[in-house]
């Protein structure tokens, strides 16, 4: 199968004359600067953004780099602007500033810049329900691929290799308030990866969903790494986090923690602070530690559990 | 809960192959010719028109009857009014009411008008998917583009609220039955006090579909939709020597229908 | 049985403020079916359970397994097809069974899309109002309610409920089912979609309702905070009870849990995985497993 980021074919390459205008340029410098491979996709410095009317910065100033491939997981409470980064990344956000905020090789700072990286950066947003807007499902996940002109024969193979491999290919014509949660985000990713894209940014995309769904979503997620598509997923919830190569973690716009995963457990009082939805075994080693029995680094798991208070007893 | 207002029905029948523009302009076309012609003779020949493509269709008689149940009631009050307010030599009298033989084939002529317009109308509307329909009627408002009418954008605005429409309905279900649980009542006292009553239902509604619009618009400027680019369809329209015929034989019944 | 009056409000005295002691249900072979246009789903099929006063009920089952319309079928927003629902060993002919009727909370889904009021105190009384009680009893209630779900009404009172955030609207949709004084508080997947910390805070919450003597029915997807909450258990698949008993770790809960399909909870796992289980019964919640285990 072909993978996910083939960078073979230029990304939004446009197959009729209409849709081109001042942006194919964007695209087709993108293609030349995704042969530089040592260079980050995402590498941000300082990046600022204020929303209109507020009274404090939502990100104050934030560093971000994320190598090809990568898989980075960003944490943070809710308000601790999370959300706002993943739209930043996206280019569908204007930054207030920043010392360098390049995505895919694309300048977030400038309009053309945002445009050409929202053909390369996929956003997937938490709720499934708005994030779909055709009457059927094959329709939804070529919705992407209509904007950039694609010719319908190619368009056409595209989606069916999409369907397939989200496991949507029984359910093409399903309507989507006839689908599953699961399903809806299965979609949903669908149609943001039918473009061809070289980073994926997911913004809480399990928090509305069931387990069965929440499942679902996850797997794909999974897959998708290990075609080795560069993934920043924004979260809360600790056990999603547990594979990730990094974890970022947020608070009030600024970056408290960056670095690997059993770094994070390590500070119990970090941990706490984030207001992280922590697995159940997680949650009785912090009650553990509160009471003077602290288990480091912090186990997530129940065998993980078992172990340490084996260790420890 | 039913949660479709399309009636569509799925299917792979010569005239749901048919091209939507084509089929738009053989129904506008007969639509417009129904009502120029005004015998009894001239409406047998668009109704057998109608029949035929219904036959064609191979639309389930049970699916037409519950698209088309909705619309006896407007059939019958034509009825009703012309039968009782249409000038003529009365031969029966009631209260304010006249009836006469004029009035009787006034009403009847007009409502197997509309009788044979929901026909042929929903002959199109049964074989065609909303989305091509839509898709159709923006092509044939090309022109209006000249005049700064966003033809594409209007089309897209229409299948948006289409694929919402069973989401609000089931939404507005659920709010309904969550009021109620807070003791909210509806449909009882006068039309204030029902007015009012609405105001816990349509405000979360309002909000929801505010909230909605923010998301959606969004979620589609990540999947690179900008207003007045030019878009490709995945099911682009194609029009072939089925509707040629399609439309040569529609002519073919107007003229028919307006000699007989 | 119950220590409320007959009037409805409760007087019991173990009762914090603003909870009302609570009520017993029994469902008696329910069936309900949704009358979809083509295909009716049976959505509910000979259901039979019962539920003391006082206790809590976890009902689990796959999604579209019949819990939401359960909630609905007991709250009386739909009536079933056959069987019939007790309420307080009411049977729905006696007299005084509106009344019972009017004293069960059904708490929906996302309720936070039914706020509707410009301000968040006016929100909780439209409850409390429809029912018809005098206003100082309503403004009482507001009051109570607020606090109980940790909105005090002083300084969230005034709010506009879309200018708070999602988990405070979560709160204080809960409120406006609270003020209305519920016996009976049926909750519909009340955790879903909301962030960890104000599902810790609701569940502090809802152990709050409990020990003033609600009879709770929690209907989710999440054993563990089930486990942490729940006396009784209700396992439902394709409308139908495959579960139904006392939720306890011994061999009934066991066989309940094999009927169900069902992972165990957590802490029942964790205490058999480290030979406590012959000992004692699984602790509840992780502070309790961790004063065990200090």
């Amino acid at each position: 199968m072909k993978p996910l980021h083939d960078s073979t074919t230029p990304p939004g390459t446009p197959d009729d004359e209409g849709a081109t205008g001042p942006r194919t340029a964007g695209a087709a410098s993108g293609a030349a600067s995704s042969a530089g491979a040592a260079a980050p996709v995402i590498d941000v410095r300082g990046l600022r953004f204020r929303y209109p009317g507020a009274e404090t910065d939502a990100l104050g100033g934030l560093d971000l780099s994320v190598e090809s491939a990568e898989f980075v997981a960003v944490v943070g409470a809710n308000g601790s602007g999370k959300s706002t980064l993943a739209r930043l990344l996206g280019g569908l956000e204007t930054p207030a500033g920043a010392m360098r905020a390049v995505a895919c090789g694309h300048d977030l700072l400038t309009d053309d810049g945002r445009m050409a990286a929202r053909r390369e950066v996929g956003v997937l947003f938490q709720n499934p329900e708005n994030q779909l807007v055709a009457e059927c499902v094959e329709d939804d996940v070529a919705f992407g691929l209509e904007n950039l002109a694609w010719a319908p024969e190619r368009m056409r193979a595209r989606v069916d290799e999409m369907l397939a491999r989200f496991g949507l290919t029984g359910l093409r014509d399903r309507e989507p308030h006839l689908l599953s949660g699961g399903q809806k985000q299965r979609t949903a990713l669908a149609g943001v990866l039918a473009v061809p894209r070289r980073v994926l940014v997911l913004d809480e995309p399990t928090a509305m969903l069931d387990p069965a769904g929440r499942g679902e979503v996850l797997e794909a997620v999974a897959a998708l790494r290990r075609d080795g598509l560069a993934v920043v997923f924004v979260t809360q919830e600790m056990d999603e986090v547990v594979g990730a190569d990094r974890v970022v973690a947020l608070e009030r716009g600024a970056v408290v923690y960056a670095g690997d995963v059993p770094g994070l457990f390590e500070d119990v009082g970090l941990v706490r602070r984030l207001g992280l939805g922590l697995p159940a075994a997680g949650e009785l080693a912090l009650e553990l530690a509160a009471l003077g029995r602290p288990l480091e680094p912090l186990p997530l798991t129940l065998d993980a559990l078992v172990a340490a208070l084996g260790a420890s007893g | 809960m039913k949660a479709s207002i399309a009636q569509y029905y799925p299917g792979d029948s010569i005239v749901h192959r048919l091209d939507a523009r084509a089929k738009f302009v053989a129904v506008a076309t007969l639509a417009v010719a129904l009502f120029v012609r005004d015998s009894f003779a001239g409406l047998a020949v668009f109704a057998s028109a109608g029949v035929v493509a219904y036959g064609l269709s191979g639309v389930p008689v049970a699916w037409f009857w519950r698209a088309f149940r909705p619309l006896l009631w407007l059939i019958g009050l034509t009825f009703l009014t012309q039968l009782l307010f249409a000038p003529g030599e009365p031969f029966f009298s009631w209260w304010i009411f006249d009836f006469s033989w004029e009035g009787l084939q006034f009403a009847a002529f007009l409502s197997l008008r509309l009788l044979v317009l929901v026909l042929i109308g929903s002959v199109l509307t049964l074989t065609t998917a909303p989305l091509a329909l839509t898709d159709g009627l923006a092509w044939l408002g090309r022109p209006l583009r000249r005049l700064r009418v966003p033809t594409d954008e209007l089309a897209l605005m229409v299948t948006i609220a289409l694929r919402f429409i069973p989401t609000l309905l089931v939404e507005l279900d659920q709010i309904m039955r969550a009021q109620r649980a807070r003791g909210a009542e509806f449909g009882s006292g006068g039309p204030i006090r029902r007015a009012k009553a609405l105001v816990p239902v349509l405000t979360p509604l309002f909000v929801l579909s505010f909230r909605r619009a923010d998301e959606l618009a969004l979620a589609m400027e990540a999947r690179c939709y900008q207003p007045g680019i030019v878009r490709t369809r995945l099911h682009p329209l194609r029009a072939g020597m089925p509707d040629a015929v399609l439309l040569a034989v529609t002519a073919a019944i107007v003229v028919a229908g307006l000699l007989v | 049985m119950s220590a409320a009056s007959s009037d409805g409000r409760a007087v019991s005295s173990r009762s914090a403020p603003g909870i009302a002691a609570g009520m017993s249900v029994r469902c008696d072979g329910i069936g309900f079916s949704y009358a979809e246009a083509h295909t009716p789903i049976p959505a509910l099929r000979s259901v039979t359970f019962e539920l003391a006063a006082g206790r809590s009920l976890a009902l689990l089952g796959p999604s579209g397994s019949g819990k939401s319309t359960l909630l609905q079928v007991i709250k009386g927003l739909d009536t079933p097809e056959a069987g019939t629902v007790a309420l307080d060993g009411l049977r729905p002919d006696a007299p005084g069974y509106d009344a019972a009727r009017r004293e069960v909370g059904l708490v929906f889904q996302t309720p936070e899309l039914q706020l509707f009021a410009t301000s968040a105190r006016e929100d909780v009384a439209f409850g409390p109002r429809r029912l018809g009680r005098p206003e100082e009893e309503v403004q009482a209630a507001v009051e109570e309610a607020m606090e109980l779900v940790g909105l005090p009404p002083e300084v969230f009172g005034g709010r506009h409920p879309y200018a708070l955030s999602g988990g405070e609207q979560r709160r204080l949709a809960l409120a406006g089912v609270l003020a209305m004084r519920p016996r009976l508080l049926l909750l519909d997947e009340p955790f879903v979609s909301l962030d960890p910390a104000t599902r810790r805070e609701l569940v502090r919450i809802l152990v709050r309702l409990r020990s003033g003597g609600v009879t709770l029915v929690l209907a989710t997807h999440d054993v563990d905070l089930a486990w942490a909450l729940c006396d009784d258990l209700l396992v439902l698949d394709g409308g139908r009870v495959v579960a139904s008993g006392p939720w306890d770790a011994g061999e009934a809960g066991r066989a309940l849990r094999a009927a169900g399909r069902l992972r165990e909870p957590f802490l029942v796992e964790l205490w058999r995985r480290l030979g406590r289980d012959a000992a004692a019964a699984p602790p509840r919640t992780a502070a309790e497993a961790a004063e065990a285990l200090r």
